[in-house]
């Protein structure tokens, strides 16, 4: 039966869901331009991993199993990180519906949820396709590396601004994402393996997009108050999430499980099957972070430099 | 009476997300997710839009459509926040199959393009109404199904035999019913295009009850039946849909009859009620197949 685990958490403090419903008055028109446009865009352009990827290419690969290990891990581990989307950003639909926000952001999330399926679908086919999807890392230290960022939690916590949960999560954390997919599609040469990470791009783009948008619709509605919570989110997440190996396991504290998730990654990338090595990433997330810092500054929001024993001096 | 949403008790399951099962486990579920991405569509493109013409109708008639369309729009709305929770408590269940999950992100889509379609449509006929004219009906929307999926505390089993075999299966057979009486090229566009997504919807729940039933117990199978009763009697027969049922939506009624006889894709009560019989006494006969008994016929 499927009454949920009895190990449940009880909710200390109240949450959306205690709220009850008030659906009326139900609005619905157009209130940010630029949003309701990336829900029309991504309506045009829909794939399916199943049929618009030449997985032939995968077929006849001259690999050896060490590196063929290396990449059905590299993708099933892909699979897990977009996964996470899918488990937890629905969540932020809720708050939209909930809180009334502008109806576009409403549209636009209801696809935004399925690219995330199709990216979990397309990263399973992909692992599938090298020899077959790893169902969980080998080690607990791992589990802690495609760990989420909480974003449910946060997007069912009314005291937890939503402007703060889109710069942090979109603004900064999926601007990193999006740069890192450029990259891989720029290096990866299998062509299967490119088309899945450009296919991906192509929709994080919108992703990115959605959450500029949505900033430069709010921030000059907002207090300097709310702006500050907006900037210090943005800050964690680069500081205490990307930086500590979020997406990139080289940024991670040193571990047997970053150890081996690097390993596989370089594995991964020598048979030009879709990852990136620390030389070449570290470029890449430099000027990421750049880009994200001058992006924020019109908003009012500050981004310090950082330091990492990775970098020789502050980016 | 309309009933406001049930309490919630105030607590949602716990994720452990692995071992993490992506590969297809229901053949048939996973069949209608591949189906619902070849089957895409898109509302700007797909619908004849300009086809409209509403110099064919008279203003009453046009009062009446905006009405019935908005109130479409109303009911279409709640799979926005619906279904997000849907797909969240199939992602905390513990090992859980990928289908649902993958099925129900396509199905999140499909519901905002309704949507969209009902809000335009009405928009053309003069203008979307914003809410219901009387409390006492606007109330029946406020169910809070967002929260009800979310509930460790209640079966997801049974909430999907609710919500999806009862109420999904008996929104695809009334939204047949004025796509086959809507002579508009536009009313009958959307409506077609509405009926072959539901169609999948309908389908999702009675495949995935399918999978489940042999495991339930005595217990659960009550818990199942008194849940398909709830909904049934608490909602879908207090005029949820059938709003002839609902004795503060008489304006809705009387404009769905207008908007039938134009052929702008409604039906009157002497049309839907023999749907809505037909329909209860076979989804009690297909819950009968499972082991449950609901007295809903």
């Amino acid at each position: 039966m499927s009454i949920a685990e009895t190990s449940t958490q009880p909710t200390h403090k109240p949450t959306l869901l205690d709220w009850p419903e008030q659906r009326f008055p139900l609005k619905l028109d157009v209130e940010i331009r630029k949003v309701r446009d990336l829900f029309r865009a991504a309506t045009r352009n829909q794939w399916d991993p199943r049929t618009d990827i030449d997985w032939s290419a995968l077929e006849g690969l001259d690999i050896d199993d060490e590196h063929r290990h290396a990449a059905r891990m590299y993708w099933s581990r892909r699979a897990w990180s977009e996964y996470g989307a899918i488990s937890e950003s629905p969540a932020l639909l809720i708050r939209f519906c909930e809180e009334k926000r502008e109806p576009d952001l409403r549209y636009f999330f209801t696809i935004r949820t399925q690219e995330e399926s199709r990216h979990a679908e397309a990263c399973y086919l992909m692992a599938q396709h090298l020899g077959g999807y790893i169902q969980q890392p080998a080690l607990h230290d791992f589990q802690k590396s495609v760990a989420t960022h909480g974003v449910r939690k946060m997007a069912l916590d009314p005291e937890t601004p939503l402007e703060a949960i889109i710069a942090a999560l979109v603004c900064a954390a999926e601007e990193v994402a999006f740069d890192v997919f450029r990259h891989l599609v720029e290096i990866t040469p299998n062509k299967a393996a490119n088309q899945v990470l450009r296919s991906i791009m192509r929709d994080e783009v919108r992703h990115c997009g959605f959450g500029w948008a949505y900033l430069e619709h709010r921030i000059p509605r907002m207090a300097r108050a709310e702006i500050d919570v907006c900037e210090e989110a943005v800050i964690t997440m680069i500081r205490d999430v990307e930086m500590n190996g979020y997406h990139s396991a080289w940024l991670a504290p040193d571990s047997e499980a970053t150890r081996g998730e690097i390993e596989a990654d370089r594995l991964t990338w020598e048979a030009g099957l879709g990852a990136t090595i620390e030389e070449l990433e570290k470029p890449v997330f430099v000027e990421s972070v750049r880009s994200i810092r001058k992006r924020l500054a019109p908003f009012g929001i500050a981004i310090p430099m950082f330091e990492h024993p990775k970098f020789d001096g502050p980016i | 009476m309309a009933q406001p949403g049930r309490a919630f008790s105030g607590e949602i399951p716990v994720e452990r997300r692995f071992p993490l099962h992506l590969e297809p486990a229901i053949r048939s579920i996973r069949d209608l997710y591949d189906q619902a991405k070849q089957a895409r569509w898109d509302p700007e493109r797909d619908i004849p839009w300009a086809q409209f013409d509403p110099s064919r109708y008279s203003p009453e008639v046009l009062a009446a459509a905006r009405l019935s369309w908005s109130r479409k729009a109303w009911t279409e709305y709640g799979g926005l926040p619906e279904t997000p929770a849907l797909i969240i408590r199939f992602c905390l269940e513990h090992e859980r199959e990928s289908d649902p999950k993958y099925f129900l992100t396509v199905r999140n889509t499909e519901e905002a393009w309704h949507l969209e379609c009902c809000h335009r449509f009405a928009e053309l006929c003069g203008g979307f109404v914003e809410e219901p004219a009387s409390p006492a009906y606007a109330a029946l929307f406020n169910q809070g199904l967002h929260r009800e999926a979310l509930d460790a505390s209640r079966s997801l089993d049974a909430y999907v035999a609710a919500h999806i075999g009862i109420q999904d299966g008996l929104d695809l057979e009334l939204c047949r019913l004025h796509r086959d009486n809507a002579t508009d090229p536009v009313a009958r566009a959307i409506l077609g295009r509405l009926v072959a997504d539901k169609t999948r919807h309908a389908a999702f729940g009675w495949f995935y009850l399918e999978t489940r039933a042999a495991g339930w117990s005595d217990a659960e199978r009550l818990t199942i039946a008194a849940e398909v009763e709830h909904v049934v009697y608490d909602t879908e027969l207090a005029g949820f849909r059938c709003v002839w049922l609902c004795p503060d939506a008489a304006d809705i009624a009387e404009a769905d009859r207008i908007t039938g006889d134009a052929g702008l894709g409604a039906a009157a009560r002497a049309d839907e009620e023999p749907v809505l019989r037909r329909h209860l006494a076979d989804a009690a006969a297909q819950f009968s197949r499972l082991g449950v008994e609901a007295s809903i016929a």
